[in-house]
């Protein structure tokens, strides 16, 4: 652990890295020999890999990610839903009515209307088309109620945390109910106020310290703080 | 640009600068990074007297439509004057040096930026100079480099930028606004420091092939100054609560 | 916190909702003002200039002063001009080339404002009457849009214009020609504030946030000179306001206007 903690360093685009040909993953790129950085973060060497932890990102979709959208139109018979990303989620009428259906749009807009919130899988992504987006399975479709929040997408694994623990940790100490998005939107709902407003203090924490290595004690210490 | 019959001594005996400067010394160069609460990334400069906000929006969906491309993103770059930003009040309508300057630093910055990750989208540089004192290119470019980065867009490298140019038959470090005026050549330079490449390259005036390639040797010396304080200032606002670096 | 924003579609019932508990979206009282900073001599090579910080709407301006023809009819009387553009990158909606009609709307309810009131005394500006005299340019440029450009930009103004110097000209074979270092403090007769108020369902806001702004049924602009008097007005927006709305938003100017004409007296002291 520690050796491997010790092979982390803060880069910023154009830093060199390393030389050794290793598999190449996210924000890196291979000039030559060597192995650059592309993006504000922390670089990670492995045994076999190397990528950069970026920072400040933006949001690109990736088949399987879950990630929450707001609908922002209904066009032929699909709705179009802001993803926090450069292209807009595609949800196809067929995906909400089942197969061969042509449904209305006043049927459409009467399952979803703009400015809805939905929590939904992206179901293809490539190059040449919007990303599809589906809620055709369970724990996906409208939300109903929340504050919609949105943190940089990179800071997005650090909120959940190790298996969770994060995520779960200020649940518990908020009561709140937190749906996360890989996009970095994320609906917070709780019926007390005190505890939404903690909840909100809380991921407002790990956006503006993701980058610290004791964060959850952090969070854990301003949250009990916050209780008494 | 031409060596003007001037009263102003640009160089006195000891080397010394109408500025105070030494030859190969850059003005003061200040950078601080998000500035702006709307824009995706911004920068502010200050270089010297030249003042400068750089925004960067996107990648974003092409307006018109047509310009978008379905194999890469696009770089859109527009470098602009305030009226007050000048002796005399500049119409505020783009003119014919604004819009070569836009194209120049959108040149200068196409070989850093990765864009083919974004297909049919834009990225948007908004440079607005509030304050030119000789050289607003070079430092419009600096803040522009720092805001893209702020802004998450993925780039081969930074790119820095500084003039060098001659005056008073003394090659000379970032030419200000009255060497400029009255010296005898200025050429703004852009370099990406850790590929050794030069991006924007102009001269207005008269070099020796000897001179030339000395001019570009100091002007990289500037840039990789100006690289530091560009490192320096995305450092202050991304890891400076941090324990590393 | 920047990246909070509330879900687009139930804003307005939000906002709405917190009205009738007499509460603002972002805590502040109906009829308070967001925070406002000025800041001056932020260019230096401007005749004067000012940077202010409403919230966060912030807005640069600054003066240029130099020789200029006359209107025709008034050739005793120096020239104003007053413009606005929002950069593009104040916000993501802003778009680059010619004025919108919006924004040349705020250009000429500050200019209004400042020239109604007769903040600068334009009769000493004169080089020589129908010919040539001094022509003040006040060029407001927005870098960050969070709504209520028309206060934020005549603040700047107000302030760069306090702090500007005129330079000396003298006619020389019919041109005006410049004296070095005799520049004067610009002739202010008086300081005119601008309180620009909304009205959301029965509500009157004061000084509306973009969230505010993008809700309203209807606007009004009063400015206010230094003996609390009304020197110019615009209403906008789609909806009207009946006699009493107008009654108390103009005493709301009045008392409002006062206090931030006393933030900018205090901004603008040190540098006259």
């Amino acid at each position: 652990m520690k050796n491997l903690e010790s092979k982390k360093r803060y880069v910023l685009p154009g830093d060199f890295i390393t030389t050794a040909p290793l598999r190449l993953q996210d924000n890196v790129v291979l000039e030559g020999k060597r192995i650059i950085s592309t993006t504000i973060g922390l670089s990670d060497v492995s045994a076999d890999s190397v990528r950069v932890i970026s920072l400040n990102g933006i949001y690109m979709p990736k088949i399987d990610d879950l990630v929450i959208g707001t609908i922002q139109s209904i066009f032929g018979n699909s709705w179009f839903a802001d993803i926090n990303s450069c292209y807009q989620g595609m949800l196809l009428g067929q995906d909400v009515f089942g197969r061969g259906s042509y449904p209305t749009t006043s049927e459409m807009k009467e399952r979803l209307d703009k400015g809805d919130i939905i929590f939904a899988r992206i179901a293809n992504s490539d190059r040449q088309r919007e990303p599809l987006i589906s809620i055709a399975d369970k724990n996906l479709g409208k939300i109903d109620s929340g504050e919609l929040i949105k943190i940089p997408p990179t800071k997005i694994p650090r909120l959940i945390g190790k298996h969770g623990s994060m995520i779960q940790t200020i649940e518990a100490s908020t009561n709140a109910t937190i749906t996360v998005g890989q996009n970095g939107f994320i609906v917070v709902s709780c019926d007390e106020t005190n505890g939404l407003l903690k909840a909100l203090a809380a991921i407002r924490m790990v956006d503006e310290q993701a980058h610290l290595v004791d964060l959850t004690d952090k969070v854990k210490k301003m949250l009990e703080y916050n209780g008494v | 640009m031409g060596g003007r019959e001037t009263d102003v001594v640009l160089l006195d005996e000891n080397g010394i600068r109408s500025d105070g400067r030494k030859v190969n010394e850059t003005r003061k160069v200040t950078i601080k990074v998000g500035v702006l609460k709307n824009a995706d990334g911004s920068a502010y400069i200050e270089f010297g007297g030249n003042k400068i906000l750089a925004g960067v929006f996107g990648p974003r969906d092409v307006h018109p439509k047509h310009m978008s491309n379905p194999d890469t993103g696009i770089l859109r770059v527009r470098y602009h004057m305030e009226p007050f930003s000048v002796s005399e009040r500049k119409n505020p309508a783009p003119s014919r040096r604004e819009i070569e300057i836009s194209k120049v630093l959108k040149e200068a910055l196409e070989p850093a930026v990765i864009l083919e990750k974004f297909p049919r989208t834009a990225i948007d540089v908004y440079l607005e100079v509030l304050q030119a004192d000789g050289g607003t290119r070079c430092a419009a470019l600096d803040a522009a480099s720092v805001a893209l980065a702020d802004a998450g867009i993925p780039m081969r490298d930074m790119v820095c930028s500084c003039a060098a140019g001659k005056a008073a038959d003394t090659l000379i470090l970032d030419v200000n606004n009255e060497e400029d005026q009255a010296g005898q050549a200025d050429m703004p330079i852009g370099y990406m420091p850790n590929f050794g490449k030069i991006t924007l390259l102009q001269l207005d005036g008269v070099l020796t092939t000897d001179e030339f390639k000395k001019c570009i040797e100091l002007g990289i010396e500037g840039c990789k100054q100006v690289y530091e304080i560009q490192k320096n200032a995305l450092r202050e606002k991304y890891f400076s609560s941090g324990d590393n670096n | 916190m920047a990246n909070l924003s509330i879900i687009d579609k139930l804003k307005r019932s939000k906002i709405l909702d917190l009205l009738q508990e007499g509460k603002r979206i972002d805590d502040r009282a109906l009829d308070e003002p967001r925070p406002l900073v000025i800041d001056t001599g932020v260019i230096p090579h401007a005749n004067g200039s000012a940077r202010a910080r409403l919230g966060d709407t912030e807005v640069v301006s600054g003066i240029k002063v130099q020789p200029d023809k006359p209107f025709p009819d008034m050739g005793d009387k120096g020239i104003f001009i007053c413009t606005a553009e929002i950069l593009p990158l104040a916000h993501p909606s802003a778009e680059t080339g010619p004025p919108q009609p919006n924004v040349i709307e705020i250009a000429r309810v500050v200019d209004r404002g400042i020239r109604e009131s007769g903040m600068i005394d334009l009769s000493q500006m004169v080089l020589q009457k129908d010919k040539s005299v001094i022509g003040v340019f006040a060029d407001n440029v927005v870098t960050d849009h969070d709504g209520n450009l028309f206060d934020a930009c005549s603040y700047a103004a107000v302030a760069a214009i306090i702090t500007s110097k005129i330079p000396k000209w003298e006619m020389k074979d019919d041109k005006p020609v410049l004296i070095e270092d005799q520049a004067s403090d610009t002739p202010i007769t008086t300081i005119p504030i601008s309180v620009t108020m909304g009205l959301i369902g029965e509500f009157i806001i004061v000084d509306p946030n973009l969230d505010e702004w993008e809700c309203l049924d209807a606007r009004i602009t009063i400015t206010t000179n230094s003996d609390g008097n009304i020197v110019a007005l615009q209403k906008g927006g789609s909806d009207g306001f009946s006699l009493e709305q107008l009654v108390k938003c103009a005493e709301l100017s009045i008392a409002i206007g006062k206090k931030i004409r006393d933030i900018i007296k205090q901004a603008t002291e040190g540098s006259k």
